[in-house]
This record gives C-alpha cells, sequence and structure tokens, in this order.
C-alpha cells in the first residue's frame, strides 16, 4: 500500500489513520459524516468548496432520511467535479471523494436508500424500524422497561409492541432483549407488520419442544 | 523584461511577466466573466467563476490570480469550462433569495447578469437560504446578508482602498460574513460610511437606505463632485430628471472607484425644496419673484447708476471656488471688461490664497506640485496641520494606503489627533502656531548636519545663503521651547525627511488660516527644495477646501492677478486681455475678499456682487460682515439656496446646481475635468454662466459666446496653464471620458525638474509668535475645522436629507479634565465667548486633545462660530486668520 496505490483506488494517504468497516456501516452515512465534517472545515472563501460541499450534504441527509430522489447520484458526482476541480485549496479539492468513492465501489448502497428506502446497514434511521416478534416475545417486559420514551406497551404475559409513532429509533429494545428471546427485529425497506390485537397473550414456547 | 506569449481560445497573444490570464484576456478583448474581481482591489480567487482550462493538462485554474507562464494554451470557453461555471453560479443561486423582482439592485447585479449571460434559469440545487437583515438606524447603507455572495469586495474594497478597517469577515465557512467588530451595526464601528462598498458589492446586498429618488437608472452621466477639492469622478444615475445614486467613476485615476460620505451620499441637496427656482427682487423689505427680465434689468440699470455715480472701483465681485472655470472666467471678465474693476475675488481666499504667494514666490506655481499617483509612491509623507479625514478624504486614503501597502513612512505634525495618527511613524504635536519655527528647525537640521540634496541646491535654486543664515536661529533648543516638541523628535523627523528618497508634504487650512500662512507655506517650500523633493519626485501638496478652488484661481478671479496669474499691473498682460476682449483695462490692483467688507464699511464700496458664496457664515466678524453687507446700497446674490448672505441681498438670482450644468473644475492637483449636466435646471433657476452672460446682454455689452466650449477655447489661447485642453467632444451624456479628462496635466506639473521660472527661490522666513495666545479671561484656545459630514458654510450639506440626519448640529470638542475644571460634562449646553461674540453648543469630550484647547466644526450656519473671530489678515495673502482664536466657556 502506498500513495499511488491509494490514489487509483481513489482513496488518499491522508494522515496515515485507516478506518476499518463492516456490514453493519452504511455507506451514504459514512459519507454524510465526512462530509459534515469537512462543513465545519471549510473556511468559507471560494464558492465551490463553501457551497459545494454543504449542497452535497443536503442531498445525503436527504437520502439518509428516506427523501432521496432519482437523480441524487447524479448530482452528486456533478457537484463533485465542481468541488474537485474549482476549489481554491486542498481541502475542496479532496473534500468530494468520500462520497466519490462510496458511490464507487457501493452505489448499490445509495440505490437501495433513494429506491427502496432502505439502509442495507440499518444505520439509517429514518429507513430502519424496529419490531417486536409476536411470535417470539416472552413478556419478560425487558425492553418494555428499558425504552426511554415509553414506546413499548404490554404487560405481564401480554406480548409487546412498538408505537411505532413515538419510537425514536434508538435501538434500546434490540440490545436489551435476551439473546434466547430475539424476539426485536429490525427492518428496514419493508413495511413494519400490523400489531397483535390488544392484549395477545404469550406464545409460551413448550420445553418439549426445545 | 520580456513578453510572454501565450494561446488564448486559439489565438497567440502576448502580455508581461506577473501579468494574470485575466488581465490578459481583458486586455485582448475576450470576456471572461467575475464576481470578486475588481481591477482596483488585489485578486482573491474566492468566487472561482473565471475558471479556465489550460489544454495542455486539462487542469481549470481561476484566471483572476493565475499569473500567465510561456507556452500556455487557455481555453475560456471550453464544454468543461462552462459546465463548471454554470455549477458554480447555481451554487451561488441555491443561496441567493430569489427576490430579484423586488430587488432594487435590479439590473445593475452581477449576480443576475452572469446568470443571464449564461442562461442559468431556474436551478435544480436545494435552496439553503443564509441569514438576513441586520437592524441599523444609518440614513447611508442598508445590508441585506442574505443576499452577500462572500466576494469579499466590500472588506478588500475597506481594507486595501479606503484603508479604514470598519469590516473583516466574522464566523467561518457558511456562517462567514463580512461584520463590524463584534457585529455591532455600522453606525457604532469605525465606518465613516464612504459608499465605497455600496459602489463595489456586485449584489443588492449592500445598498443605500435611502434614496432621494427610485427607479431603474435611465442613463449615467459621469461628472465630477461638488463639495472638496479632490475632485473625485462620479457617475451619477438618472431617472425622470432626477439623481436615483452616485457611485465612484468609473476608471477615475483621482478617486479610483473610492467616494467619501458627501460624494456618494451629498447630492441629494439638489432636490432641496429649498432650492430658489426664480429670482427675487426685495421690495419693502420683503422678497418678490419676478422675471429674470426684471430681475437682470434692475441689476443692469443699478449697476449702472452706481458705475455713473461713484466710479467702477464702488462695484465689487466675489466670485465662487464651487463654481466652473468657465463661470469664473465669465465673471471676471465682466468685472474686468463691463464693470471696469479689478475688485473681484474668490471664496478660496478664505483658505487657501496663501499658496498663491507662498508657493508662487519660490517655486514658480501657486498649486499642488504633483500628482496624486507620486504622493503614494513617497517614502515619507509629511502631512501637517491638516485633518484628512475630513478636508480630503480622497488623500487620506491615498496615505493610509501608502504607509500599509507601500512601506512610506508618515510624519505627521499636527497637535490635534487625526484619523491618521495610527499610521504614523513619527507623530509630533507642536503647540498651535509655531509651525514656522519647527518646520525651519527642521531646515536648519538638514542644512547643518549635511542632509541637503546639495546637487539640487546647486543647479536648481537661489538665495541659499540667505536662507541658511535665517535658519541660525532656529537651534534645536530654540525650537523644543518654542513649539515644546522634544528636540531630539524634531532632529528625528528631519534626518527622516531628508534621508527619503523621495519625500512629499500635504498641508491645507491649518497652515494657510493663519496670519502667518503665506510664511508657513514658504517655509515648507523651502524643506522640500532643500531635499530636492519638488519638480522631479515627491512634491508639495496644498489641499483645496472647495472643489474649484484651485481653477477659481486660474481663471483669475483674484484681484491683481488675470487669469492664469498674469498681473494685472503687467502692461503686456493687460494687452493681451484687452486686446482679446476689444476693451480697456484697468491696471489698479482690486480688493481682496475681506478688504471688501471693510471698503464697504468705509462707504468706498456701495455694491457687490456675489456669486455661490456665503460671506456672513463664512467671513470672520459676522455680525460685521452683515451690517455691512445690510447697508450696502445695492448687493445682488447668486446662489442655489436662499443664504444667510442671499437674504440681506437686493436681488436674489437663483442659480443651477453642479448636475445642472456643464463645464470644468480643476482639482487642487490641477486636472481639469469635466462637470456635465445630468438634469435640467429646477425651476427657472439658470446655470451661473448663462446668469453672466445675460446680465452682461443687460447691461448692453454682450459677450461674444454662444456655448461654453466657445469660453473654453477662449481659456486655452489666453492662460498658458490651460493650453491643450478642450471640451474635445461635444459628447455630454453617457459614459465616456474625452481628451480633456485624458491628458490634463501637460502644463500644469514641474516634470524633469524644470522650475516655471528656471530656479526655485529659497525664500527666508521669520517664526513669529502667533496672536491668538489665550490669557487669563479668554483661557481656551478654539480651533476650528470641518468635519466630514459637511462642507464649507454647510449652505450645500446641511440641506442634503441624509447628510443633515446623521450630523445635524454642532458641539464643542474638549477634554475631560478641562471640562472638569469649569465644571460642565458631556453633553451640557455651554457658550462659547470670545471677545468678539457669542455662539451656543453642547459639549462632547475627546480625550486627544491637548490641554486648553477645544475644537468647534465651522459648517453649521446655526452655530455661525466664525462670529468669534476678529478680523485679522494675514499680511501678504490677506487671508482672514480662521483657524484657532481665544475664547472662554460658560456652562448654561
Amino acid at each position: 500500500m502506498d500513495f499511488d496505490e491509494l490514489a487509483k483506488v481513489g482513496s488518499m494517504m491522508g494522515s496515515g489513520g485507516m478506518i476499518v468497516m463492516d456490514e453493519d456501516d452504511c455507506m451514504v452515512d459514512v459519507a454524510r459524516y465526512f462530509l459534515t465534517f469537512l462543513t465545519e472545515e471549510s473556511c468559507g472563501k471560494c464558492i465551490p468548496c463553501r457551497e459545494g460541499i454543504r449542497q452535497m450534504l443536503t442531498i445525503l441527509n436527504r437520502i439518509c432520511e428516506g427523501e432521496g430522489k432519482e437523480g441524487d447520484i447524479v448530482m452528486l458526482e456533478e457537484l463533485s467535479e465542481v468541488v474537485q476541480d474549482a476549489s481554491l485549496c486542498a481541502l475542496g479539492t479532496t473534500a468530494p471523494n468520500p462520497v466519490l468513492s462510496t458511490i464507487r465501489y457501493f452505489k448499490d448502497e445509495y440505490e437501495a436508500h433513494i429506491r427502496e428506502s432502505r439502509c442495507p446497514a440499518g444505520v439509517c434511521k429514518a429507513l430502519v424500524s424496529y419490531y417486536i416478534n409476536p411470535e417470539q416475545c416472552q413478556a419478560c417486559q425487558i425492553c418494555l422497561r428499558e425504552c426511554p420514551v415509553g414506546a413499548i406497551m404490554g404487560g405481564k404475559n401480554i406480548v409487546h409492541v412498538i408505537d411505532q409513532d413515538k419510537c425514536t429509533k434508538c435501538g434500546t429494545c434490540l440490545d436489551v432483549c435476551p439473546i434466547r428471546f430475539a424476539a426485536v427485529e429490525k427492518l428496514s425497506g419493508r413495511p413494519v407488520p400490523a400489531a397483535p390485537p390488544q392484549g395477545t397473550k404469550v406464545r409460551r414456547v413448550k420445553k418439549a419442544q426445545q | 523584461m520580456e513578453a510572454i506569449t501565450i494561446t488564448l481560445n486559439g489565438v497567440e497573444v502576448s502580455g508581461h511577466p506577473g501579468m494574470t490570464i485575466l488581465e490578459l484576456a481583458r486586455e485582448s478583448g475576450v470576456d471572461i466573466p467575475t464576481l470578486c474581481y475588481d481591477p482596483h482591489l488585489i485578486p482573491i480567487g474566492a468566487c472561482r467563476i473565471c475558471l479556465v482550462e489550460d489544454e495542455r493538462s486539462g487542469r481549470l485554474s481561476a484566471s483572476c490570480v493565475t499569473p500567465i507562464e510561456p507556452g500556455m494554451v487557455i481555453n475560456t470557453k471550453s464544454p468543461k469550462v462552462m459546465e463548471r461555471r454554470k455549477m458554480i453560479l447555481k451554487l451561488i443561486l441555491a443561496s441567493h433569495p430569489d427576490t430579484c423582482l423586488v430587488c432594487d439592485k435590479g439590473n445593475r447585479c452581477e449576480l443576475r447578469k452572469i446568470a443571464s449571460d449564461m442562461e442559468v434559469g431556474l436551478i435544480e440545487l436545494v435552496k439553503i437560504p443564509q441569514l438576513a437583515t441586520i437592524e441599523e438606524v444609518n440614513p447611508f447603507i442598508e445590508r441585506d446578508l442574505s443576499k452577500c455572495i462572500l466576494c469579499a469586495k466590500c472588506i478588500r474594497a475597506d481594507h486595501e482602498l479606503v484603508v479604514q478597517g470598519a469590516i473583516e469577515y466574522i464566523n467561518r465557512g457558511f456562517t462567514s460574513k463580512p461584520a463590524t467588530l463584534n457585529d455591532e451595526p455600522l453606525e457604532k464601528s469605525e465606518c465613516t460610511f464612504c459608499g465605497t462598498c455600496v459602489a463595489i458589492c456586485p449584489t443588492g446586498a449592500l445598498m443605500e437606505t435611502k434614496r432621494p429618488y427610485s427607479g431603474t437608472t435611465a442613463a449615467i452621466v459621469s461628472t465630477i463632485c461638488p463639495f472638496c477639492g479632490c475632485g473625485c469622478n462620479i457617475d451619477l444615475e438618472v431617472k425622470d430628471n432626477q439623481i436615483v445614486r452616485a457611485r465612484p467613476g468609473k476608471g477615475s485615476t483621482v478617486n479610483r472607484g473610492t467616494l467619501c460620505v458627501k460624494g456618494s451620499y451629498g447630492f441629494d441637496f439638489t432636490r432641496s425644496a429649498e432650492r430658489l427656482t426664480s429670482p427675487l427682487v426685495k421690495v419693502n423689505g420683503d422678497f418678490q419673484v419676478v422675471s429674470w427680465e426684471e430681475a437682470l434689468g434692475l441689476v443692469a440699470s443699478e449697476f449702472k447708476r452706481i458705475k455713473e455715480n461713484y466710479g467702477s472701483g464702488s462695484l465689487a465681485l466675489l466670485s465662487s471656488s464651487k463654481c466652473t472655470n468657465e463661470e469664473n472666467y465669465l465673471l471676471q471678465r465682466f468685472a474686468r471688461s463691463i464693470l471696469g474693476t479689478n475688485n473681484i475675488d474668490n471664496g478660496s481666499r478664505l483658505y487657501s490664497a496663501a499658496n498663491i504667494i507662498g508657493l508662487g514666490s519660490p517655486v514658480g506655481f501657486p498649486g499642488t506640485t504633483n500628482h496624486l499617483d507620486a504622493l503614494e509612491q513617497s517614502d515619507v509623507i509629511l502631512v501637517t496641520e491638516v485633518n484628512l479625514t475630513s478636508a480630503a478624504p480622497i488623500v487620506e486614503y491615498a496615505v493610509k494606503r501608502a504607509v500599509k501597502y507601500k512601506g512610506a513612512k508618515l510624519l505627521l505634525i499636527d497637535p490635534l489627533q487625526t484619523g491618521l495618527s495610527s499610521f504614523a511613524h513619527l507623530w509630533l504635536r507642536p503647540k498651535i502656531g509655531t509651525d514656522i519655527a519647527f518646520i525651519n528647525g527642521m531646515a536648519r537640521v538638514i542644512v547643518t548636519e549635511g542632509l541637503l540634496d546639495e546637487e539640487f541646491v546647486t543647479r536648481k535654486t537661489d538665495n541659499f545663503e540667505a536662507l541658511s543664515s535665517e535658519l541660525e536661529r532656529y537651534t534645536p533648543e530654540y525650537v523644543e521651547q518654542v513649539t515644546g516638541v522634544p528636540s531630539d523628535d524634531m532632529r528625528h523627523a528631519a534626518q527622516l525627511f531628508a534621508g527619503a528618497t523621495t519625500a512629499s508634504i500635504v498641508y491645507g487650512a491649518g497652515i494657510t488660516q493663519h496670519v502667518t500662512g503665506t510664511n508657513c507655506v514658504m517655509a515648507l517650500a523651502n524643506l522640500a527644495m532643500l531635499t530636492g523633493n519638488i519638480g522631479r519626485r515627491g512634491g508639495i501638496y496644498a489641499l483645496q477646501r472647495d472643489c474649484n478652488g484651485q481653477g477659481a484661481c486660474d481663471m483669475g478671479t483674484i484681484p491683481n492677478l488675470l487669469p492664469g496669474y498674469q498681473s494685472v499691473e503687467d502692461t503686456e498682460s493687460i494687452k493681451k486681455f484687452a486686446d482679446c476682449w476689444g476693451t480697456s483695462l484697468s491696471a489698479d490692483v482690486g480688493l481682496t475678499a475681506v478688504e471688501m467688507i471693510e471698503h464697504a464699511k468705509d462707504g468706498k464700496v456701495m455694491s457687490m456682487y456675489i456669486m455661490g458664496e456665503n460671506p456672513v457664515l463664512s467671513f470672520p466678524n459676522s455680525t460685521l460682515v452683515k451690517e455691512v453687507l445690510e447697508s450696502l446700497d445695492f448687493l445682488v446674490v447668486q446662489d442655489m439656496f436662499l443664504t444667510e448672505t442671499a437674504k440681506l441681498a437686493n436681488v436674489v438670482l437663483p442659480a443651477a446646481s453642479f448636475a445642472e450644468k456643464e463645464g470644468t473644475f480643476t482639482n487642487f492637483e490641477g486636472r481639469v475635468q469635466r462637470v456635465r449636466k445630468v438634469v435640467e435646471p429646477l425651476g427657472d433657476s439658470l446655470p451661473d454662466s448663462e446668469i453672466v452672460l445675460r446680465l452682461a446682454n443687460s447691461m448692453g455689452c454682450p459677450m461674444p459666446y454662444s456655448s461654453l466650449q466657445q469660453v473654453m477655447d477662449e481659456i486655452r489661447d489666453l492662460v498658458p496653464l490651460y493650453q491643450g485642453i478642450g471640451y474635445g467632444s461635444t459628447e455630454t451624456k453617457g459614459e465616456r471620458r474625452d481628451e480633456l479628462d485624458r491628458d490634463p496635466f501637460r502644463n500644469r506639473r514641474l516634470y524633469k525638474g524644470q522650475f516655471p521660472s528656471g530656479f526655485g527661490r529659497f525664500s527666508p522666513v521669520q517664526y513669529e509668535p502667533p496672536v491668538e495666545i489665550p490669557g487669563d479671561e479668554y483661557n481656551f484656545t478654539l480651533l476650528v475645522g470641518s468635519i466630514l459630514h459637511h462642507s464649507g458654510t454647510g449652505s450645500k450639506t446641511s440641506r442634503s436629507p441624509r447628510l443633515s440626519e446623521f450630523s445635524p448640529e454642532a458641539y464643542v470638542e474638549i477634554g475631560p479634565s478641562d471640562a472638569e475644571q469649569i465644571g460642565i460634562g458631556q453633553g451640557d449646553e455651554v457658550k462659547v465667548i470670545s471677545p468678539l461674540g457669542e455662539v451656543t453648543t453642547v459639549v462632547r469630550f475627546t480625550t486627544t486633545l491637548p490641554d486648553g484647547v477645544i475644537v468647534m466644526p465651522n459648517s453649521f450656519s446655526s452655530t455661525p462660530v466664525n462670529q468669534l473671530f476678529d478680523i485679522v489678515l494675514d499680511p501678504l495673502s490677506k487671508t482672514p486668520a480662521l483657524k484657532a482664536c481665544a475664547v472662554k466657556l460658560e456652562r448654561i
């Protein structure tokens, strides 16, 4: 790995740091993260950098919010070219790199966001929902207690249900749901199934079946 | 230097090294759009609209900051360039409000113009509005930063042209914007409201707050500012016979894109409701409106009667340093050839007549000896006794630019703090009225320490021995004792001045309005000649208070000099003019301005004709002046307004404003510049020249001119200084500059070291203690001066709605410790009393005044400060002392 190799794949050496990411990182969100950083770093002197990055960030925000449009990727590429070619200093000329390289290698993720309202990594909050599978829920009440906004309804022996309107998608329920139940699911790109009727009793899993 | 050749859009063009691609392209007629570029400013490459492509590498670069290199192959319109440019424009538009329909910038908006040129319409980008208006309560500048594109032109104009430092970037990134210190409103900042930023702003972010007239500009007419003697070029935008706004003249070498608050906003006096619109005749103490024929008939018959009964010497004329050259020429011809008197003087007698002998005798030329550019190139600039901020803003900008950007050292000799104090390398504060001692002291140091330019002194000057023996007295110890300036500082100043390759001297009314004014000017001329700073580099810059102070003198509205400073006592000159005018001329020296009053008091002058001057306010001892003018047999005043003087007249003739007439003004440098008619005269008012010509007709002695051009042609023939000057073009409207403006210096500059009379003559001058020393009873020294927002007696500026709103009344500046001693506080009303009179005003504290010195502005008719002064004339120039007098303060 050297300067040229990195340049060839659309990256650069920078300060020499390297970040390793897996499938749980949304590439659109990563691009958005870097552009947020760059908007703070831009001095504001030249127009392509000041306005271009801000414009690109607005588009990325929109995509992450699930409001991406056909044409956004092309627009991002066009803006990237201008910012790259026309900016005054190296901050501006390299600012579009995160956008360009994520589009280059992870275009499908962008498309999933725009066309299917799906965040494959499940990072973009606007595109994910949490759902308690009534078949699995054992009404242990842990998630019900832990939910910071009181969005989970239910009770002893009653299947818990997430009030989607109240849910802030913090993911606490998923984190605390005991692994042996695995009742909480994170959904993206598909609708949340209808909740079971209120007061549905828990379906106990028989020991024999276990 | 070898030329560099590049290929520009397929054509080979050459430029000099250091030139940018943009400069070369514009020179070659290739248009590249720009938003942040201005020829007066250092390019910063911020907007990136001016991108061009180097076809060899495909790289894009901002042409405004990229120097040309040999072999470049530049394409200014390649598809890539156009695509990028359009996108940048879209980015700007995305954060710009869509209020073009109601934006007063209208078609003057450069952003809108470029967008339309490049066919950028509705944009597909997300609109990201910027945050908006700042609450401001000044009548001049309104900032709407939602329209700001951050080109930084305003900031750079403020720093690089005006060097005021009122605004700077604040914050960064998207939140960055131009702002004052702590983001306060402009009126609480250092801003002087010069309007330079408003004129340079490409969008509607900076606009005039109050407009005298609204509407889309129909025509732009280039003319000259009617206030101080700088002679700034202004472009007046007109619609419906009304002036909409003023902006700095394009391509002006005088003001270079800048103006001051008066130039930018003061023109609105032209549509003041107080303008006179018809001739008035006083019947039984009341003015009655009459026709021109009636008024002029009355003036003609009265003048004839007085001339016949009492002789020509009983008539006196005061011409105006605010009227054009042509008008001054006509009036002096009227006085000399028709009335037969040399009793003609002009308003500049009151402040700058000291130059006529003070410079005329040693240098041979009664005015500034070099142009403004040369001042800016000086290594050392000596500014003495003048507050350039108010007296000559454009010169102040040039001095500040020289100090800040060109490494010049400023030597400030002034007892008062001015806007230049913080720029001074050395700021020395001699006691008031001791300038001659100080300057002679400097000259002595230069002579005794052998710092003089010996070759220049030997070859180009004479009378050096007399000077050096006179200077003997002015030892550093003696000078320290007289001026109060430590001798080491004085010596340092002399060494600095003499050590400079190029040194210039700037002075103004603080020198010339003293009783010793003429001598002091000579002392300064000596200093310049000793160091070889005259006639080849550096120079003496004698400032003028009025727009045509220099021109009025050039035109011979002087009692002892014919046009072009040709003496009335010189038979040859008299013959030349007499032949041309076909009449005999008097060879008796006439009366100067204040002498006219003195003679009228004694009954020797029976009648006066005053054109565009206001002696009741501008002369010393106003009470006496008023009495005398009232007692005249017949007084005619020709003015735009019913001034304090006009109220005393028997006949008042309504004159047109500067914007309503044609002609020329000569600025303090000697640049003859064209004044153009912008709007029609108000009501029945007429240009002063027309009034004089009609009056000559009524007198039965018509003057043979059918146009002002013929007047200028005659001036050119008779006045050696004005040779080669003509209207050049009959084109009067539009933005064209004609021949007149291009080469005005031909006969006025002392180029190549040649003094007009062959040699510069040293004139030894004596220091005499000032007469206006405060005593026991009158224990303060009052200094009187102009302020930035007003000029002269304020007859124009006090009728400018915007200027008078911002600066409505007079005040007296006093040091807090002095104030404490007499028990007065900030804002208190006090009486300022001299042996001659008293005025009432309010107290304003200023911490930087020397003890015992108070300062008042002189431009307010409600506080006629000149009535505190007695009539004391400089024996040489006959200029009344109007700078300093002893007063006492009384709390009301």
